[in-house]
């Protein structure tokens, strides 16, 4: 499933001219570790959505890697 | 083309003398006006107007619960009256002109506005102020309309009336194909044609030009100015106007250009509030809505002037999407995608999203099979503002639109 995220965050930091990840880990903050702000996120919920069909973001803020994992576990 | 033609849809062809028999002959009147033939709705109306009695448009398209939220029924075989006969009888043209300009204050038509946002609005409207627009005059005598709207809206009845009462004929084009629209422009020396943005975008560009036209009408959404000039190319020979029209209040306001002035008698009964246009209750039909001495009409304008009061039209005040906070104008979007080269027809909407309230979200119809999302990106970016970029874009074989041929919002 990280390799999905991957893809998805990385399509996400392409899009705005953003510098790519290599990898991700569970404690990545979204905002400060890959660089995320509100637009971005937005974009990462719907893409996730449109992937695994799921509102990651629908009861509350969002911050880590591994938070968005455990919201999609569900 | 036959000189007396009243109207062409593909190969139903009308003149008026047939037009005169099927209204003399005609013995049953019934208000509820619902039919998928053009000439009939035409012919229901005209019957209405010369028996002075009551008529009530519907869309051919409307289901039965649509039909039953409206006007309380499904059917309406138990509303047929009998005609007496015309006296006098009409025999010609002109008398039949004569004596629909006779149309009396009593004749009411009731229509609904197409509703984009839910169920549609109830509005009647008199003789005065549904022809309110509609130009008499020699100069028009020879004028071939493309009629291109549903007769049973608003836009179509205007036009409707403005070729009736000029004796002019009408050739259909409203759900044909491209080729076949310039077919019928070319083969009946059409001069001219009242539409939408959307039906005059999916014409251009094209490779030849129709020196036929006079006139190019667009109404009821925003006219921009690489269209004016490539319909320019197509019809050198036409004057392009605007026209502010709606289903509340019927034609308001004309324009050659994007800027409209507001006539002398009309000073007084508009305003501007928070560059919305706002206008009196007297310039609107009846209506079931409740009505306060002022109605906002949600169209969101730009002041030119105020003595005279002088604006251009923006956009829809309910067509904003707001992503997080910032307003969007999806017309504004559209407009810069459409200038990429190969892009035939875009479309920007919202997707509801739980981080910023709204996504912008595009569809498009491209030419050009290398075209990719991230080269659009690139175009945009040094075009717009980043929260106006769409952030996702979907790849289609057509646009989706709206029974009126606008384009859709969500």
């Amino acid at each position: 499933m990280q390799d999905k995220l991957l893809v998805i965050i990385n399509t996400v930091l392409q899009n705005r001219g953003k510098d790519q990840v290599k990898r991700i880990k569970s404690k990545s903050h979204l905002r400060n570790d890959i660089g995320f702000d509100s637009l971005d996120l937005a974009e990462f919920t719907v893409r996730v959505e449109a992937e695994f069909d799921i509102d990651i973001f629908e009861d509350g803020i969002v911050n880590t890697v591994g938070e968005v994992e455990s919201k999609l576990d569900k | 083309m036959i000189m007396a033609l009243f109207f062409k849809d593909k190969d139903q062809v009308v003149d008026w003398d047939t037009l005169i028999s099927d209204i003399q002959s005609e013995k049953v009147y019934n208000p509820y006006c619902k039919s998928q033939d053009y000439y009939s709705v035409f012919k229901t109306i005209i019957i209405s107007m010369l028996h002075g009695k009551e008529i009530v448009l519907v869309d051919s398209d409307f289901s039965d619960s649509e039909l039953e939220t409206l006007t309380g029924q499904t059917t309406f075989s138990s509303f047929n009256v009998d005609l007496d006969p015309l006296d006098p009888p009409i025999v010609s043209k002109s008398q039949l002109i004569k004596g629909l300009n006779a149309t009396g204050e009593h004749w009411k038509v009731t229509l609904y506005t197409s509703g984009t946002t839910g169920i549609p609005k109830k509005v009647t409207h008199s003789y005065n102020s549904i022809t309110r627009f509609v130009k008499y005059s020699k100069q028009n005598r020879d004028s071939v309309w493309g009629y291109a709207y549903n007769p049973t809206h608003m836009a179509g009845l205007q036009v409707f009336l403005q070729a009736l009462m000029n004796g002019n004929s009408m050739v259909n084009l409203f759900h044909l194909s491209t080729e076949d629209i310039y077919r019928e422009i070319e083969e009946n020396q059409i001069t001219h044609i009242s539409a939408t943005p959307t039906f005059y975008r999916l014409l251009l560009p094209y490779h030849k030009s129709f020196p036929s036209m006079q006139r190019i009408t667009s109404g009821g959404e925003k006219f921009n100015e690489r269209m004016s000039s490539q319909i320019g190319e197509v019809f050198p020979n036409a004057k392009i106007n605007n026209v502010y029209a709606s289903t509340e209040a019927g034609t308001l306001f004309a324009s050659d250009n994007n800027d409209f002035t507001v006539k002398p008698e009309f000073e007084g009964l508009v305003k501007i509030e928070e560059n919305e246009l706002i206008i009196h209750k007297s310039l609107l039909g009846e209506s079931e809505m409740k009505v306060d001495e002022w109605y906002p009409t949600g169209d969101i304008i730009d002041l030119i002037s105020r003595n005279p009061l002088k604006f251009r039209f923006v956009s829809r005040k309910n067509e904003m999407i707001n992503v997080g906070g910032y307003k969007v104008d999806p017309n504004e979007v559209e407009e810069y995608i459409r200038m990429i080269p190969g892009i035939k027809a875009a479309r920007v909407f919202a997707k509801h999203n739980s981080v910023i309230g709204n996504l912008i979200c595009c569809e498009l119809v491209s030419e050009d099979s290398q075209l990719s999302e991230p080269d659009i990106r690139a175009f945009l970016q040094s075009r717009l503002q980043e929260f106006k970029i769409p952030r996702m874009f979907t790849f289609r074989e057509k646009i989706s639109t709206t029974r009126t041929g606008k384009t859709k919002r969500s």
